[in-house]
């Protein structure tokens, strides 16, 4: 077993006719936070459900911890925890209660189930609160509840889809934490799913962008950013002759360090390898120049601009069916409750 | 084994659920006090009327309605039993059970073991309200447990149908009207409330394959006549093999549907 996930031309298509993934192969190495970024309507959840043995594969094959999901679907489910983008929670339990219903799932003997669960809802930051019922949980509560309940069986791989999905940023970034903490402490491989950009550049280890059911591109986060080009330097003149302004950016045009230059509002938009030895070299031959720099503002490219580059378009929801919008303003309904 | 361990978990946790909702608890204890002390006072006139009396083969009205409750009630608890599904398929807990290692058998018929477990307390309340009104069965206690098997073989049955239509209509909305409109006639069509000697013989006819009136007879003769037997049987395994075939055919459409 090389990797602890692999893929090898998965594809879906449902009785409609659409085909939501279309021919997607990967490997996941054990330890590794592997992002599947892309809009609503991408494939990610598609290739999840896949993945998590939910639906079939309509052709090609997948394998996660050496076990194909087809053929042993029973011994895969063993070895994922699986938190879904709705909240699937019961609010009828308490928390105790849902991961010990959890545990029951997985079969753990009594005893050592109500161990794990104390210990779960101590990670998780929910121990105060574990004997509540659920419908009182704000929802983030709620999200790291389900959380830890796809960890009862301490799985070797963790799918989570779309772990934020409209939650607050302060409670995103909780989220982020208990997941960067997982890979530490335990060295479980990570699967996730999302569509925001920062996300995946905070948490994954690699990427890879999903467009229409086909994967654009997998690499780290710095290589794709990397791959449209550098950093971005916009400078601004002083007042100053036009003539004086023209040589100092033919000037700047001439640094090794640039890929290219254009005039804007009194300055010039710059492209550069790396930005940190651009700027003392700009600043260099343009001093003897008499001109003056009043000022100098640097863009990293996002991940957004990654995304416009091998999608060619914006990352941006797409609409889905009804029940989809159903499921999704019911979710809103309970992220919002307690 | 493990089987057995999963629809102990699914069926653990529909009780629970069942539990924390103190309204329902209370529902379930004031419906059936409604329809005894409301329905069963309205129509005590009845009995005074030796020819209806007579009809009904009881001496008081609430007599002849106490097991046609116990049924209707097991009835509606049985047939929303469907609507966990939809909810657990629209809050995501569906594709959570089915991503761990259980049975798939064991989702449907956890929750029709639960749907039955709730229809024993209810049906238990009932037979102590009708005691407090003064009902006494003929066959005491063992003929109470009895009653019960055959009204958790009727829960069985009708959480069974409610299952099977739950897996294909997948919203709320679309599948209470569904389950309403099956309530309804199969009740009224039925000898649960009144007796088939009084009815039409067109409706004699659809009263006597309703499979409510199966469940009703042997639980009114166990009620009202004693221990006769050829009045029993017949209902018993009619709804026996009726709860095994929803049983059956609840779990494979169920299977069928997440393969």
């Amino acid at each position: 077993m090389a990797h602890i996930i692999e893929t090898d031309r998965l594809t879906k298509t449902y009785a409609g006719g659409v085909t939501a993934v279309n021919g997607v192969s990967f490997a996941v190495e054990e330890g590794e936070i592997f992002g599947f970024l892309g809009p609503n309507g991408a494939g990610k959840s598609t290739t999840i459900m896949m993945l998590t043995t939910l639906i079939r594969p309509t052709s090609g094959r997948a394998s996660v911890a050496g076990f194909d999901v087809a053929k042993e679907p029973d011994r895969v489910r063993l070895s994922f925890g699986y938190v879904s983008q709705e909240l699937a929670v019961d609010d009828n339990l308490t928390g105790r209660d849902n991961l010990f219903l959890q545990a029951g799932f997985y079969h753990l003997p009594k005893k050592e189930a109500r161990a794990r669960c104390e210990e779960l809802l101590k990670l998780v930051d929910l121990y105060e609160r574990a004997g509540d019922l659920v419908e009182t949980y704000s929802g983030g509560m709620r999200k790291r509840l389900d959380i830890a309940a796809g960890l009862i069986h301490r799985p070797k791989v963790l799918f989570l889809d779309e772990p934020t999905l409209g939650l607050d940023i302060q409670t995103r970034r909780q989220i982020w934490q208990y997941i960067t903490h997982l890979r530490e402490e335990v060295n479980m491989t990570i699967f996730l799913t999302t569509h925001y950009m920062d996300e995946a550049d905070a948490l994954c280890d690699r990427i890879a962008i999903i467009d229409r059911g086909v994967i654009k591109v997998i690499d780290t986060p710095a290589n794709l950013k990397s791959r449209i080009g550098g950093d971005i330097v916009n400078i601004r003149f002083a007042e100053a002759v036009q003539e004086k302004i023209a040589e100092a950016v033919r000037a700047v045009s001439g640094l090794p360090v640039v890929y290219s230059v254009k005039p804007h509002k009194g300055g010039c938009i710059v492209v550069v390898k790396n930005v940190e030895s651009a700027i003392p070299e700009i600043f260099q031959v343009t001093q003897p120049l008499e001109v003056k720099i009043s000022s100098v503002t640097v863009k990293r490219p996002s991940l957004d601009d990654v995304y416009l580059h091998f999608t060619g378009r914006e990352l941006r929801n797409e609409s889905g069916s009804r029940e989809d919008a159903m499921r999704s303003r019911m979710m809103m309904r309970r992220m919002r409750a307690g | 084994m493990t089987l057995l361990s999963d629809i102990y978990y699914v069926c653990w946790r529909d009780m629970k659920r069942f539990l924390v909702q103190k309204p329902r608890i209370l529902m379930t204890v004031v419906q059936p006090l409604v329809w005894l002390v409301l329905m069963g006072n309205m129509m005590s006139g009845l009995t005074d009327n030796p020819f209806t009396a007579r009809m009904l083969g009881v001496e008081k009205y609430i007599d002849f309605m106490t097991p046609g409750i116990m049924i209707m009630t097991t009835l509606f608890g049985g047939i929303f039993g469907g609507v966990s599904l939809v909810w657990d398929r629209r809050i995501g807990f569906l594709n959570k059970m089915l991503s761990a290692p259980i049975c798939r058998a064991s989702i449907p018929v956890g929750k029709m073991a639960a749907t039955a477990l709730q229809s024993i307390f209810q049906v238990s309340i009932i037979a102590l309200i009708a005691l407090a009104l003064g009902v006494r069965f003929s066959t005491g206690i063992p003929g109470f447990l009895l009653m019960i098997a055959i009204t958790t073989l009727f829960s069985f049955a009708m959480s069974g149908i409610s299952l099977s239509i739950a897996i294909f209509v997948k919203t709320i909305e679309g599948l209470h009207p569904i389950l309403n409109f099956l309530t309804m006639p199969m009740m009224f069509t039925s000898n649960a409330i009144f007796p088939e000697a009084a009815m039409p013989a067109w409706l004699r006819t659809i009263s006597a394959w309703n499979p409510l009136s199966y469940a009703v007879t042997p639980v009114r003769t166990l009620a009202i006549e004693g221990w006769v037997w050829e009045k029993i049987i017949p209902g018993l395994s009619v709804t026996f093999f009726f709860a095994l075939v929803m049983v059956f055919i609840a779990t494979v459409q169920f299977k069928r549907s997440i393969a």
